[in-house]
């Protein structure tokens, strides 16, 4: 059975996700010595074009499929870099569709900010489950942190899994499951209704809960998942890479203040994108 | 007073650094002890060392079924190449963690502990 990776990238006028892509890509093909492919829009690859990153990509990627943009204008949301944030739109509305084109019969998918630094997801390729996605969120600072939205889709709502890393074999029943979540997204407001969760902003992690509730048989069930996603918030900002070890300032909860902490040899979730494009040259360092 | 409060202020943002890096680090840990093996997930500990030791001492060396993290059963053809790639496993991980853990406890400033 091959395998390999594969990251969405669809930029904004904000954020150079492709840019993104090309390191987060460059880290898992060094740490899980697999292909790594790219599904991307041609607006995106106009872009890589302008600002000269397509060679890299040609020589980082093993296959770049190029798809519609999804038509996300209107979802919108703040981007933070630790206390200043941004408007724009969240374009990654079509993560089904990563069952059409993965070229990989056993897929991982994670998103463009998630820095595999480690082999641990190379445990997974063979586990014996159709599909496995990451059951919690794991702030760096702990539970503190941690609010119930991180852990479930609603107040009310069931347990919240994290389409951030997604693995799955190529079958038919993974592709009911991605045909299901195309659905859900489809009729994002019904369901919001049914699962009573806020419809404003559409979430992949809410998206692939609810599928997986739904073909669970509406309960929770003891499967294979992957390990939790271990993130830093978009308030946190990496503020340095050096001797492989990533330095963040770590936003408090209760004041204004950030606390100093660094990451080295941890796959991490850093979601202050602008803070990993501030590091972008240290960060490709790493994947040498 | 406000030199010993402003002493007091360092050390709390000194143990919160202490308390991420350590919590960090034992995750590091943990997921070098997480052993993909035949379809199923292992989690080397204590209790699955013990367990596959008895086993072998018993004689029950070949064709051995284990539980994992799971419950789910898992078939181990030959038990002593299991056992001594998860005690390899297991002390590569333990020699590191300690090896790290003593850098946190010796760094007594935030600047030390972002350099472990």
């Amino acid at each position: 059975m091959n395998r390999g990776v594969v990251l969405f990238a669809h930029n904004n006028r904000q954020v150079d996700y492709v840019r993104m892509a090309i390191l987060a890509a460059k880290l898992a093909n060094k740490n899980l010595n697999v292909p790594v492919s790219l599904i991307t829009d041609p607006s995106t690859i106009d872009w890589a074009k302008e600002s000269k990153v397509e060679k890299s990509m040609t020589d980082v990627f093993d296959k770049i499929i190029i798809t519609q943009r999804p038509d996300d204008t209107k979802n919108i949301k703040n981007y933070h870099d630790g206390k200043s944030k941004t408007p724009a739109p969240f374009t990654n509305g079509n993560r089904y569709s990563v069952w059409d084109h993965t070229p990989y019969e056993r897929t991982l998918m994670i998103d463009t900010d998630y820095l595999t630094l480690t082999d641990n997801l190379s445990q997974y390729w063979d586990a014996d489950e159709d599909l496995l996605i990451s059951p919690r969120y794991n702030d760096i600072q702990g539970m503190e942190r941690t609010g119930y939205l991180d852990t479930h889709i609603s107040e009310t709502g069931i347990e919240m899994l994290w389409a951030t890393t997604v693995m799955f074999t190529k079958n038919e029943n993974t592709k009911t499951f991605f045909n299901l979540v195309e659905h859900i997204k489809t009729k994002y407001r019904m369901y919001s209704d049914v699962y009573r969760f806020n419809p404003m902003l559409y979430r992949n992690d809410i998206a692939f809960s609810v599928a997986k509730h739904i073909m669970n048989g509406y309960q929770n069930i003891d499967e294979y998942c992957l390990p939790d996603i271990f993130s830093t918030a978009d308030r946190d900002v990496l503020v340095d890479v050096k001797d492989g070890r990533l330095k963040f300032l770590i936003a408090q909860n209760n004041t204004d203040g950030y606390v100093a902490t660094s990451v080295s040899n941890k796959d991490v979730h850093v979601m202050n994108k602008f803070s990993i494009m501030r590091n972008y040259d240290k960060l490709m360092e790493l994947a040498q | 007073m406000q030199e010993q409060l402003d002493k007091a202020l360092e050390f709390a943002n000194y143990r919160q650094s202490f308390a991420i890096q350590r919590k960090t680090l034992k995750e590091k840990i943990d997921a070098k002890l997480t052993y993909g093996f035949s379809g199923g997930i292992f989690k080397i500990d204590r209790s699955l060392l013990n367990f596959v030791e008895m086993l072998i001492n018993k004689g029950r060396t070949e064709n051995v079924v284990l539980l994992d993290v799971n419950d789910n059963p898992i078939l181990v053809e030959k038990l002593e190449a299991f056992r001594d790639e998860v005690f390899d496993r297991y002390f590569t991980a333990t020699f590191e963690y300690l090896e790290e853990y003593q850098k946190i406890k010796k760094s007594r400033s935030v600047e030390t502990l972002l350099e472990v």
